[in-house]
């Protein structure tokens, strides 16, 4: 008899875990997408008035359109630098302890810190970046107050901040290819090219899988780089997704709006990551 | 979603300080956590709980991205404290038509109180559109232009840039490139950039005031900002970002232009004095204020925005008699008094530059003495549930044209009308 119950004992922790935290929080959301709630007034049954406000709404589209920008830019400059940066650590280097901590530590670092850091060395009268150019006789950059050149500013400083874990996952990768197949290349007279081409690449598929797919969630939830930046200016061009539905939340107390718009994004990212998924795996075959 | 784990922890953080943990006979009262408003609640607490029979708790807000949000996330736990002194008045009428918060007009006293304290305008634009008052008016910080007096003569300006036009004679001698990179790198003055909407209510927002003459930016719940004044104060500052006689930097916290000698004015606060006063790098760093800019032409008072911050009390209070009787200890002309002289704010009284309580400070004190005058002539907010998002509208359109030049001062202001008007009738 008291077998029967122990399993259940036993896994109820998560379970409890999984229903306050997850299950309940979820249906919670999906009820809420059919209400009007601004957290402290009772909630209005409102319909699939929230899905025909958001199919309407231009800006959300906009930021939606944002984040794949910011993506586009972000994902393969992340996968080439860090790609390259583990290359270079797996050579016979001298140092290769502190390279690999120099290259984690903004890892660790407070996004916020990091882009109070990177704001300053943005900005266009007193930035470095600036000043760097200036120096050399080039003109000054709107790093952030230029619409077409705000994202990619960020683009580049979350590469900065994020590559160091790449770096990390496709070291692994490297060490996992046998060495005997570069031996063997070498005999046949490949070069260097020719053995990162055929060798390398097609053994760290499941890495650069793996990489692409977390950058790709991470890009999605690209959030207090413009908060603190750019507030998703200059004209909108930074409002990313994940911006404007906080906005809608927590500035404007649009809580069934801001779960619908949470709810379609999160099922973009589905639809993306599944698109990827088969996409690399045909490349596999 | 990492933001509403987030508020789920900040209800919990919250949750610990929970009134229900008070004793019948003790009131929570939190004030905002910078320290002269600490060590000012700090001082009448004592008083207080020396003489009365009903103890107060006093701690400062909690820790949280904004007091705002803190507050929001205590409404939503149902542990908001008895009393909470430093809520923005454009915040009330959206907790009091939520009906958290006591209708303070419903208490022994208040009405002759508050009517003796304050002028009939300010009762008028605390009053919700139910009628009630649930906000005592409680201090002020006008805002007004900043201006460092030595740069006044070594730039050889005769007399305060106070019109539109003047500023821009201003801008125009002041504007210079001082290493020679090609690029300006002095200014006349400097305001935020960023589209975030509470950075209106240190440029667009002070100046509407002015050249209106206190105007509305709604009225009869519609938009009342698409006039003239409104074109006209985009269009200021829309030239001053044109003719490069502002900056389009969006500055961090520590920076500022002010303390380095590279702008001559603001837009500001009384708060600014003590700053200066702390990080100014030369001994022979003056500063004065004075009126915002108006419009050529513009007669009378300048008005401006008075950044109102009142004290409500929450209907989780059990005691709401009493927690008026010990607001009431904090907002008299002794409290007020010491208001002045502990945190550098103004009380939001009648008569302030008059009172002969008050006398002896103005006169120790001649920059705050500015701000008294100016006391005379401010405006708040107008008591809408949804002033942020009016606000927000504004801001937008206000970077797409006066940052951007994307949008003639014509364009933008009907474009925000519309909005607002959209927004204000679902």
């Amino acid at each position: 008899m008291k077998k029967k119950w122990l399993p259940y004992l036993l896994v109820s922790p998560y379970i409890i875990h999984f229903i306050v935290f997850v299950a309940f929080p979820v249906l919670f959301s999906l009820v809420l997408t059919f209400h009007e709630w601004n957290i402290i007034s009772p909630m209005k049954f409102k319909g699939f008035s929230n899905y025909i406000k958001m199919f309407n709404d231009r800006m959300f589209w906009k930021s939606i359109t944002n984040t794949f920008k910011f993506l586009i830019i972000h994902i393969p400059l992340q996968i080439i630098i860090s790609l390259a940066l583990a290359e270079f650590l797996n050579q016979n280097i001298k140092l290769k302890g502190f390279f690999r901590a120099a290259f984690f530590l903004p890892v660790i670092v407070s996004g916020v810190v990091v882009t109070i850091l990177w704001q300053q060395l943005f900005g266009f009268d007193s930035g470095l970046f600036n000043r760097m150019l200036v120096s050399i006789g080039l003109n000054k950059v709107g790093w952030l107050t230029d619409p077409n050149i705000a994202m990619g500013s960020i683009a580049i400083m979350a590469t900065w901040k994020n590559v160091g874990l790449y770096v990390i996952l496709f070291l692994v990768g490297l060490q996992t290819v046998p060495p005997h197949y570069y031996e063997a290349a070498s005999i046949e007279g490949a070069n260097h090219w020719q053995k990162f081409r055929k060798i390398t690449l097609p053994m760290i598929n499941p890495t650069i899988f793996m990489v692409v797919i977390l950058s790709t969630i991470g890009g999605f939830s690209l959030f207090i780089e413009p908060y603190i930046m750019t507030g998703g200016g200059p004209l909108s061009s930074t409002m990313s997704s994940v911006l404007y539905i906080y906005k809608q939340a927590f500035q404007y107390f649009h809580m069934g709006y801001s779960v619908t718009l949470g709810f379609f994004f999160a099922m973009l990212i589905l639809g993306v990551v599944v698109i990827q998924k088969k996409y690399i795996e045909q490349g596999d075959d | 979603m990492l933001k509403h784990i987030y508020i789920y922890f900040l209800v919990l953080l919250v949750g610990c300080n929970s009134p229900n943990d008070q004793k019948d006979n003790t009131l929570l009262y939190w004030s905002s956590n910078n320290r002269g408003e600490i060590e000012f609640s700090e001082y009448f607490v004592k008083q207080w709980n020396n003489k009365e029979k009903t103890k107060i708790k006093f701690q400062p807000i909690p820790e949280g991205q904004s007091s705002e949000e803190v507050i929001l996330a205590s409404v939503v736990g149902k542990t908001t404290p008895d009393i909470y002194a430093n809520m923005w008045q454009g915040s009330v009428e959206m907790y009091a038509k939520a009906g958290v918060l006591v209708p303070l007009d419903t208490l022994d006293g208040f009405t002759e109180f508050i009517k003796a304290r304050c002028t009939k305008k300010v009762l008028e634009e605390i009053t919700s559109s139910d009628g009630h008052i649930y906000q005592v008016p409680w201090k002020i910080n006008p805002i007004m232009t900043i201006y460092n007096k030595r740069l006044m003569s070594d730039f050889g300006l005769s007399k305060l840039p106070s019109t539109y036009d003047e500023y821009f004679k201003a801008g125009k001698k002041i504007k210079a490139d001082k290493d020679n990179d090609g690029y300006i790198d002095q200014w006349v003055g400097y305001t935020a950039v960023k589209v975030i909407w509470y950075e209106r209510l240190m440029n667009f927002y002070p100046l509407y005031i002015a050249a209106s003459d206190g105007g509305a930016l709604i009225k009869d719940n519609k938009a009342a900002f698409n006039n003239e004044y409104g074109v006209g104060v985009f269009r200021f500052l829309q030239e001053l970002y044109q003719n490069e006689f502002y900056s389009k930097e969006r500055l961090t916290a520590g920076q500022d232009r002010f303390i380095t000698e590279d702008i001559f004015t603001k837009w500001i606060g009384p708060w600014e004095i003590r700053h200066v006063d702390k990080f100014k790098q030369r001994d022979d760093f003056e500063i004065a204020f004075y009126p915002v800019q108006v419009p050529k032409g513009h007669n009378g008072p300048v008005y401006t925005y008075s950044d109102p911050k009142n004290i409500v009390v929450f209907n989780t209070c059990k005691q709401p008699q009493n927690a008026w009787n010990f607001i009431k200890t904090l907002i008299d002309k002794e409290g007020d008094k010491k208001l002045l002289e502990i945190t550098t704010q103004l009380p939001n009284r009648k008569n302030l530059e008059t009172d002969s309580i008050f006398k002896e400070y103005f006169e120790s004190h001649p920059k705050m003495k500015t701000f008294a005058k100016q006391a005379n002539y401010l405006k708040g907010v107008d008591n809408s549930e949804v002033i942020v998002e009016v606000f927000d509208i504004i801001s937008q359109e206000y970077e797409a044209c006066v940052i951007y030049n994307k949008k003639t001062p014509e364009k933008a202001m009907e474009d925000a009308e519309k909005a607002v008007n959209n927004l204000l009738k679902n």
